[in-house]
């Protein structure tokens, strides 16, 4: 884990995180979070979670954010004129952002355990996939087959909620 | 040198980047895309905490691992319900401005 | 360890160095007459144009990229199942049950959208 990685990966993430909300233009946003997603995907990786971060990039970016495309064009959104802004709405929020942040960085001071360095890995090779599987179709079954039902809800929801198109 | 500290921040920096998009921007689908930040910065932090704690085999912990996954799973079925709403909700009122639906205001 | 990163970088910087000098050959070399706003209109002489310059996207795309998310998600969770099934079998069958119920568990919902005609592209 090199610090000049982390800082150069952490810092894409932060700044084209940063332009998501920033962006007038929808899909400047949508293209922004692609990028996002890259940078934490090589913070996952530079954690030795490969299979995270590979996940990351095919679920996010390869298939959330097409969808995210889509819907942009679907709805012909274009750059948003220039509302009114709710000044008051509008320097709460920023305040209230702020203040969650400050408390962040007061929790992570706190802990002790955040001055120290990450240990040494302590193995001949890295097999998350299977050290992952073999957690996932022992202990956490259950919860897995909850995701499936959960998926099925999803796949009803999506089908009933456009069946207007349908029929 | 890394600390563990230091991705804990950088964590807390991109969810509290989601959590001002939440709260400042009044177009839907930017509010959608700042909830997909805020739970990618969750995922971060527990991928921290999953390396930072080894097992006692020397590896990673790997629950955390088994979250971060279920996760992404919820978040991209959320995705695909959210926006079919997203839809829906245009379709009936043609607007994606969270200010011009106010149905339910008092 | 940083030097393991020195091909990725010479590649990014091939690539980079590839897209821009493929764009800086085009604008030097190209013979591009200098643009004006009528020029730029679709049609230079004749009716005006009115309206949106892109056609409004088709529904049917939107139905198919969330189903696709949905059956991705299924896969996702098939390639630990794959990494692991040779180890687990030995000892019991319940790796392959608890694979056959959650495959079965989104085959109902496959059935349901084809059913309902989602995946119906001529409609």
């Amino acid at each position: 884990m090199s610090p000049i990685l982390f800082w150069l990966f952490a810092f894409v993430m932060l700044v084209f995180g940063a332009a998501v909300v920033i962006n007038r233009n929808p899909i400047a946003s949508a293209l922004s979070l692609v990028v996002c997603f890259m940078g934490l995907s090589a913070l996952f990786i530079s954690l030795d979670a490969f299979f995270i971060g590979i996940i990351q990039v095919l679920v996010y970016a390869g298939a959330v954010m097409v969808l995210f495309l889509f819907i942009i064009m679907l709805l012909d959104l274009r750059v948003e004129e220039r509302r009114k802004i709710n000044l008051v709405a509008f320097v709460g929020g920023l305040a209230v952002a702020f203040a969650l942040f400050v408390q962040i960085c007061f929790v992570v001071d706190q802990l002790g355990a955040a001055k120290q360095a990450f240990p040494s890995l302590r193995a001949a090779k890295m097999d998350d996939v299977h050290n992952v599987g073999l957690l996932l179709f022992t202990n956490y079954n259950l919860p897995f087959q909850i995701i499936g039902v959960l998926v099925l809800v999803a796949t009803i929801g999506v089908v009933v909620l456009s069946k207007r198109e349908l029929r | 040198m890394v600390t563990l500290g230091q991705y804990l921040i950088v964590s807390g920096l991109l969810f509290t980047i989601g959590f001002a998009g939440v709260l400042l921007r009044r177009n839907i689908i930017i509010i959608f895309m700042s909830l997909e930040l805020m739970l990618n910065a969750a995922n971060l932090s527990l991928v921290a905490f999953s390396r930072f704690r080894l097992g006692v085999d020397g590896m990673p912990n790997y629950n955390a691992q088994v979250f971060v996954f279920f996760i992404i799973t919820v978040a991209a079925a959320e995705v695909a319900v959210g926006l079919a709403i997203i839809v829906a909700l245009y379709r009936a009122r043609q607007t994606t401005h969270v200010e011009d639906i106010n149905s339910l205001k008092f | 360890m940083l030097r393991d990163y020195v091909p990725l970088l010479l590649h990014i910087g091939v690539a980079i160095g590839f897209a821009v000098s493929a764009l800086l050959m085009s604008v030097l070399l190209g013979k591009a007459g200098r643009r004006t706003r009528v020029k730029d209109t679709a049609y230079e002489c004749g009716m005006v144009p009115q309206g949106e310059t892109q056609p409004r996207f088709s529904v049917k795309f939107y139905l198919v990229a969330m189903l696709f998310i949905l059956f991705d998600l299924e896969i996702v969770f098939m390639y630990p199942w794959a990494v692991v099934y040779k180890e687990m079998i030995v000892e019991s069958k319940l790796v392959l049950w608890s694979m056959l119920s959650f495959v079965t568990i989104l085959m109902i919902g496959y059935v349901y959208a084809l059913k309902k005609g989602a995946l119906d592209w001529k409609r």
